[in-house]
């Protein structure tokens, strides 16, 4: 018996297969798993079954029938429950009337009943121990209430299966035990339960089965979590190191560091911050998601206030409150991990792309700025990342993933920064450009350049980096040379992060 | 974990009612003035202070509905018009009874709203661009209609409606200005439509995600737009005593100004029907206390955008106060 079955679903995008040949099965009363590192196809998987996206083939059945759902809403009517990551309430309205949104009356013009609403969603907050009256305003809820409330709006819509997408995000350990707690009453009423997390000890904690993606195959398929334990999962997760390629180790340099961190704190919550990085140094932060890494590249970059430590930069101590500031005065630049919201304008051209970074310097004493000017600046340095694009002219969305990649790159490199901080480069880019992009990060470093890469792609940390720092709960728990034996590399690396678990 | 209704006084829950700062200042405008002239409590002046609110206020309500939905609409004074010109043509040179005349021109008013909302809605382009494009189509069928020229005839019974009282100083024009208020409270609050509309102006993606039709929501928004503009247009008409084809030109600007003085917030998903219908009032008041003063016509629009920012500010003060409440929340 199945409550929800995903049989041999393949999804292709441009340049990139996000998933190949997927299979997951949830039985009803149980707590399913969900794992996978970033890009590994997870969201994809979750889109799919839910309608936002079509899968190019395999299929996916409810209680055993073949179901194709045009889109959320048909899903939700159809027995399916999600709950997202970021909160979906209507703020200003109570929490009744949210739970209730779509049943207000059969006609436009009907008149609400506010005490019939109020008494059916009183039914589902019992359900789930939310005391809370339900003509409580949305907005006055706490976080973990608003979770909880989505959880009764989805379950009033007698949904089978439930997924959530990450629910502990942003709960404290407490929340989330009360939230486990309610997880496990509704498992043993027969609800299939699937559950999105990147916390191990939680997954272990409430989950009985886990289908593990990686690089959109399956690491494992539905698998029975009482025969695993954490060091398997992490395994299936990070992968083994096949496509390492040795790479001859890296001078060490010994010149002032460019970026030093002492003791730093931040507004984001990183507490005892302390890190180096040299010109021509490659240091990568690893860490599993959530760990602070991306939050960290942001708060050096003044995004955040500084709370405590010093930062310096060049030797000199400095204090820096702006992303301008870090770029045109410190020669920070930082390449997004999500370069379609944030690294890039992709309905303006490579050549608007790459220049913005340096408009203000190249701009003449009119503050006209030239196609030309900009081009004779940021031409050999696409020329030099071998960008593959018709003319510079060409809007950026029409790329690939990775000339994407290499026009945000660009960018930096035509600015002349002097440290680059790379936030999972190689997030939605296949293999080869990967490998490339590997080599071109090693160019920058070799010509002085130097480097803070984010990433939680294992293989790829233990191909780039010179030096990884392990970052855990926004502190950073300790530091591997690598001396790229990628079993002992991330085996010291994982020990790092074990540790907290304990 | 806890709500903060506890930590909150009624007093200040009471406080953040938006029609409470309007209603005071509106009151405190009133005494001060009437001090300073006494005759701006005259039997005649309430009269023509009234006439005017209530029209402004049902062009204001024409505005608020979509504003609520988080979007605007900028074909509003243009529909009025359209709809003022449709209304008094019919009777001039058609012969349309009067009852009949009224229904289609109301017709007319819904209609151009709702082609405008499903325009929006199955392009999914901006609604300023749309209801930009509306206020042009519109404007231009009314000056092809009456070639720039006022239609005169207006029938005796709708003229006095528009200019004699129900008892003392309380105009004719109240009624229906009462009315569409009471209504549009009653839809903001109680009614499925109007709960879908504020849903959607709050957050569109969790109101699609419950199950909401955006596109029949907007539609209808649209077209409940389209109807208040076409009655405004009437009582301006019957106001007026006379079709002119100018009518609605001017009132974009007040049509958004009362609804924000009374503390809409133009994202959408909050609206007061009480706290616009006292913006209304403040505008009324000062563009009139002006006049009585002698000052200046002009300074009228520079203190009316004054008023504006004013009031916005006090709304982002608001909505700051909200969001550090809430963050305290979350962390405790």
């Amino acid at each position: 018996m199945t409550a929800l079955q995903v049989s041999h679903v393949s999804k292709s995008f441009p340049g990139v297969k996000a998933l190949n040949d997927v299979s997951m099965t949830m039985t009803p009363g149980s707590v399913h798993a969900l794992l996978g590192e970033n890009g590994a196809g997870k969201s994809t998987l979750i889109k799919i079954v839910t309608g936002i996206y079509q899968s190019d083939s395999g299929s996916v059945l409810m209680d055993g029938a073949p179901v194709r759902f045009a889109n959320l809403r048909q899903a939700a009517a159809g027995g399916l429950g999600v709950v997202h990551q970021e909160r979906n309430l209507v703020t200003r309205f109570s929490v009744g009337e949210n739970i209730m949104l779509d049943r207000l009356g059969a006609s436009a013009l009907s008149i609400v009943d506010y005490t019939a609403i109020h008494r059916e969603a009183e039914k589902w907050l019992k359900l789930l121990d939310l005391e809370v009256d339900p003509r409580t305003l949305v907005s006055r809820l706490s976080v973990a209430q608003m979770q909880l409330v989505e959880i009764g709006k989805a379950l009033s819509l007698q949904s089978k299966v439930l997924l959530l997408d990450e629910p502990t995000a942003s709960l404290t350990p407490n929340e989330s035990t009360v939230l486990f707690r309610i997880l496990r009453r509704l498992r043993d009423d027969g609800v299939a339960i699937g559950f999105v997390s990147h916390k191990l000890e939680e997954v272990f904690d409430i989950c009985d089965r886990v289908t593990v993606l990686r690089d959109g195959i399956n690491a494992c398929d539905s698998a029975d979590l009482s025969n695993l334990n954490r060091a398997d999962v992490v395994q299936m997760m990070i992968g083994r190191a096949e496509r390492i390629t040795k790479r001859a180790p890296r001078p060490k340099p010994d010149t002032t560091p460019y970026l030093e961190l002492h003791g730093y704190a931040s507004g984001l919550g990183h507490r005892d911050i302390s890190l180096t990085v040299r010109p021509g140094e490659i240091v990568g932060l690893y860490g599993l998601v959530g760990a602070g890494r991306s939050e960290l590249a942001r708060a050096i970059l003044g995004l955040s206030r500084q709370l405590g430590g010093v930062v310096k930069v060049a030797g000199t101590p400095v204090h820096i409150t702006t992303v301008a500031d870090a770029l045109h005065r410190h020669g920070i630049g930082y390449v997004s991990e999500d370069r379609k919201q944030e690294g890039l304008i992709l309905l303006h051209s490579v050549l608007a792309n790459s220049g913005i970074t340096i408009w203000r310097k190249l701009a003449n004493r009119l503050g006209f700025l030239r196609d030309a000017t900009i081009n004779a600046e940021v031409g050999p340095v696409l020329q030099r990342l071998e960008l593959k694009t018709p003319s510079v002219y060409q809007t950026v969305g029409n790329l690939s993933g990775g000339n994407q990649q290499k026009v945000s790159v660009a960018k930096w490199l035509a600015a002349g920064v002097k440290l680059l901080i790379i936030d999972e480069p190689s997030v939605g880019i296949d293999i080869k450009t990967k490998a490339y992009l590997h080599d071109l990060i090693h160019e920058l470093a070799g010509q002085g350049t130097a480097v803070l890469l984010i990433t939680s792609d294992m293989p790829e940390m233990v191909d780039v980096a010179d030096r990884i720092l392990v970052m855990d709960g926004y502190r950073i728990k300790g530091e591997v040379e690598n001396d790229r034996n990628y079993d002992a590399v991330s085996r010291a690396i994982m020990g790092f992060i074990h540790d907290k678990a304990a | 974990m806890a709500g903060q209704s506890n930590t909150d006084g009624r007093l200040t829950r009471a406080f953040d009612n938006d029609w409470i700062g309007p209603g005071i200042v509106s009151l405190v405008a009133v005494i001060g003035i009437s001090l300073f002239q006494p005759a701006f409590l005259s039997s005649f002046n309430i009269f023509v202070l009234l006439s005017a609110i209530s029209v402004n206020m049902v062009i204001a309500l024409g505005q608020l509905v979509i504003i609520g939905l988080g979007q605007m609409n900028l074909a509003l004074g243009s529909i009025g018009g359209l709809v003022a010109i449709s209304f008094v043509g019919m009777l001039e040179k058609l012969g349309v009874p009067l009852p009949l005349a009224l229904a289609i021109a109301l017709g007319i008013g819904v209609v151009a709203g709702m082609a405008g909302g499903y325009i929006i809605a199955r392009t999914m382009i901006s609604a300023f661009i749309i209801t930009l494009a509306g206020l042009q189509i519109f404007k231009g069928i009314n000056l092809g209609i009456t070639r720039a020229q006022p239609f005169y005839g207006v029938p005796d019974l709708v003229k006095a409606f528009g200019n004699a009282s129900v008892l003392g100083p309380l105009p004719w024009l109240m009624v229906p200005m009462v009315i569409c208020s009471l209504g549009m409270w009653y839809l903001f609050n109680r009614m499925r439509i109007g709960r879908h509309i504020l849903a959607m102006g709050c957050n569109p993606h969790a109101a699609e995600l419950s199950g909401i039709d955006p596109k029949a929501t907007m539609i209808w928004a649209h077209g409940l737009s389209g109807l208040l503009a076409a009655v405004a247009g009437v009582m301006l008409v019957a106001k007026l005593q006379i079709g002119q084809p100018t009518i609605g030109d001017d009132w974009l600007i007040s049509s958004f100004a009362a609804p924000v003085i009374g503390g809409a917030v133009l994202s959408g998903g909050r609206v007061s029907v009480g706290g616009t219908f006292f913006g209304v009032v403040i505008i009324a008041i000062i563009t009139q206390a002006l006049v009585m003063f002698n000052i200046d016509p002009f300074a009228v629009q520079i203190v009316l955008g004054a008023l504006i920012l004013w009031a916005v500010a006090i709304n982002r003060l608001r909505e700051v106060r909200i969001a550090k409440l809430q963050a305290r929340g979350a962390t405790a």
